[in-house]
């Protein structure tokens, strides 16, 4: 199913004149090397984009044929590629350093920010905190988007079992660091050292029985001194997370919302559309990766030219159901698709599978190419 | 011979990059454990779609489903498997639901790093270790778990060896270090890598192979090659095909374009060429016994699917 050239238009428009673009989707739909392929159009389109994604898993780097990404921006070489003199960067986001980073910017002195530092619980889940991969990609998004060295920012997302974790995360991760919460809940442990219950509700002392029975007292002490610490720089993660928020609410930002044509990965982005439309954030487009085409409706390289050969029954039986097979698939995708359409009435960039893998930065080419259509 | 070697386990965990499906592979394998005449239970950690419509049986409620004797599925919810913890600790109703219902909890619990995954785990080894009331005999003889993709469930595995750093003492502790005996114990336990023939998820299989040997200590018992696409013409009928494909040849047969067939059939043969590619790739970087499954022309694989592939992994 190859689709109107129009529909790639909002996309093509927006790696001209947006500084911000967010790919977002659910994980397995080829998620990152879109925001890459969307990157290296970019700069091929004579602008200086940079792709950041802060998966695990060094997949951008393979995308890229790089060995392995950093997490400061490496210039990558377009030798050979052709395009308008722009430039590419990639870089990988380290949550941790991020987390660090964020902690020696808002610690008020030297003694609170190596109270957290050397805390613990900080140094077991700063890396690990639900929502923390997402507040970090975020937070990171913030001092890029200031970084005069590059025009456009495209920003792959973690690879979230759903699509809406990159939006909701942040913020429950402020709900865990948000003091005003647990402060009281927790300083008897931190004040006393010992099992005091003086907590402000039956309930509260329950669960902190239930916490301490569980986790134990150690835990605790490592626990309330970590949100103690953590007072002072409340304000500012949270001064940040609104300026993150208002970045992307503005018009040079854009969300690209990718997904395959399998169910779950469609109703993902569905969902997602609705999500950023309540939160005014702006949606740009759709890319619906791997979309399985009819061969009867493509037009062959010098097909039907030649002779037309006298083929023996047997072949042209199995040669058929080739054909049928991959026409239920292009089929089912259609439908899919379709039903995008109508949920959502938003442009639907269609991608057909591709004829090779993508593992350089002309396999990549070639991934934008196709998007572009 | 790969199935006898996992039949010999009681807890399979089954991981790899979304997308390859490994439900529909975690479906297959209970399916064909349940054939040699194991009791078993498929277990799938949010599931947006429950396993049990693979096998031809209802969505559960969150809980173990019996879809026919000896074969039940149920899909965990972690934040309902932490809420049921604590009922279970907590013991008094009232109190229960208070908790459940206060701000703290819903706050602290639900963002707290790695909790919901160490009592998902709890609960998996709950259940692989659950005993019949009166006969005192294992309610399950395998356990089969459909683990999150790549990056989530390979953070899930390493959380018992991170929270038992972390809390030494208390029966969280105590847990933590029972769960991580559990997954170490390669007789009781072993991972089996799924993967489709793409570079991302062989890149991801290796990966994950060398983080779950390495970094947590679990046996990787094999490999999975799902959507294989498999021989559909003789080799003399492929050279034909490539001969008329280079000639652009033209014409019909029978009702369809001879061209439309021909292009079908480069795509088949590109398939069949990265099918082979990835498996030589994955035997030279994996020492594991692999097995292959072929692709299917469905739109949502049903029981009969689940049963083709469970006879293949049979076979295998």
């Amino acid at each position: 199913m190859s689709r109107p050239t129009r529909a790639s238009a909002p996309l093509a428009a927006a790696l001209e004149d947006r500084r911000v673009l967010v790919v977002a989707g659910a994980g397995g739909v080829g998620k990152t090397t879109t925001a890459a392929a969307l990157g290296l159009q970019a700069a091929l389109l004579g602008r200086r984009a940079l792709v950041c994604t802060i998966d695990p898993s060094p997949r951008l780097a393979t995308s890229l044929g790089l060995d392995r990404l950093s997490d400061r921006p490496r210039a990558l070489s377009l030798t050979g590629l052709r395009g308008r003199g722009g430039a590419m960067w990639a870089m990988t986001i380290d949550t941790k350093r991020t987390f660090d980073a964020l902690v020696d910017r808002h610690a008020p002195d030297e003694r609170s920010r190596r109270r957290i530092l050397d805390n613990r619980f900080y140094q077991q889940v700063s890396g690990a905190l639900a929502g923390s991969h997402e507040y970090m990609a975020m937070e990171k998004l913030l001092d890029l988007a200031a970084d005069e060295r590059f025009d456009l920012v495209v920003l792959d997302t973690p690879p979230t079992r759903h699509a809406l974790d990159f939006l909701e995360a942040p913020d429950r991760l402020m709900g865990f660091l948000d003091a005003g919460v647990l402060r009281w809940f927790l300083k008897p442990y931190f004040v006393a050292g010992r099992l005091t219950l003086k907590v402000a509700t039956r309930t509260g002392a329950l669960a902190m029985r239930v916490v301490d029975r569980y986790l134990g007292l150690q835990f605790l002490q490592d626990l309330s001194e970590f949100f103690l610490a953590f007072e002072g720089l409340y304000d500012g993660f949270k001064e940040r997370a609104a300026r993150v928020h208002a970045l992307l609410r503005e018009p040079g930002s854009g969300f690209v919302v990718v997904a395959s044509p399998a169910e779950p990965a469609l109703e993902e982005a569905v969902y997602f559309h609705r999500r950023l439309a309540e939160k005014g954030m702006p949606f740009v487009s759709f890319v619906v990766n791997r979309v399985r085409t009819d061969p009867a409706r493509e037009r062959q390289p010098r097909s039907g030219a030649g002779p037309t050969p006298a083929v023996s029954a047997d072949l042209a039986r199995r040669l058929g159901g080739l054909l049928a097979d991959q026409q239920t698939l292009a089929r089912i995708d259609a439908t899919r698709i379709a039903r995008l359409e109508v949920d959502t009435r938003e442009p639907i960039v269609c991608v057909p599978e591709l004829e090779s893998d993508v593992h350089d930065l002309h396999g990549l080419r070639a991934v934008g190419d196709a998007i572009l259509g | 011979m790969l199935l006898d070697a996992l039949l010999a386990r009681r807890l399979l965990i089954l991981s790899g990059k979304g997308g390859v499906g490994k439900s529909v592979v975690g479906a297959a394998l209970a399916t064909a454990a349940h054939t040699r005449g194991k009791r078993v239970l498929l277990v799938e950690i949010d599931a947006a779609r429950d396993a049990a419509l693979l096998l031809g049986g209802r969505a559960g409620d969150g809980t173990e489903t019996e879809i026919r004797a000896g074969l039940s599925t149920v899909n965990l919810r972690p934040p309902a498997v932490m809420d049921e913890y604590v009922r279970e600790t907590v013991k008094v109703d009232l109190l229960a639901r208070r908790i459940l219902g206060s701000p703290i909890y819903r706050r602290f619990f639900a963002a707290a790093p790695g909790l919901a995954e160490l009592m998902t785990l709890g609960k998996i080894m709950v259940l692989e270790e659950a005993r019949d009331r009166w006969s005192r005999r294992p309610r399950y003889d395998l356990v089969v778990v459909d683990a999150p993709a790549t990056g989530h469930g390979l953070q899930m595995l390493q959380v018992p060896l991170a929270a038992s750093a972390a809390v030494p003492v208390g029966p969280v502790g105590a847990n933590a270090r029972r769960i991580l005996a559990m997954l170490r114990d390669p007789k009781r336990t072993a991972l089996v890598l799924v993967a489709i023939p793409e570079e991302m998820a062989v890149v991801e299989a290796v990966e994950l192979h060398r983080a779950a040997t390495t970094g947590v200590g679990i046996d990787v018992a094999g490999l999975v090659l799902n959507g294989c696409h498999e021989r559909r013409l003789t080799p003399a009928q492929e050279t034909e095909v490539r001969r008329l494909i280079a000639e652009g040849a033209g014409g019909r047969i029978g009702r369809v374009s001879l061209p439309a067939a021909l292009a079908a059939a480069r795509r088949h043969l590109r398939r069949r060429k990265l099918t082979a590619f990835y498996e030589r790739r994955l035997a030279a970087a994996l020492p594991l016994p692999l097995v292959r499954l072929p692709f299917l022309f469905e739109e949502e694989p049903g029981p009969e699917a689940i049963g083709y592939l469970a006879e293949r992994l049979a076979e295998a």
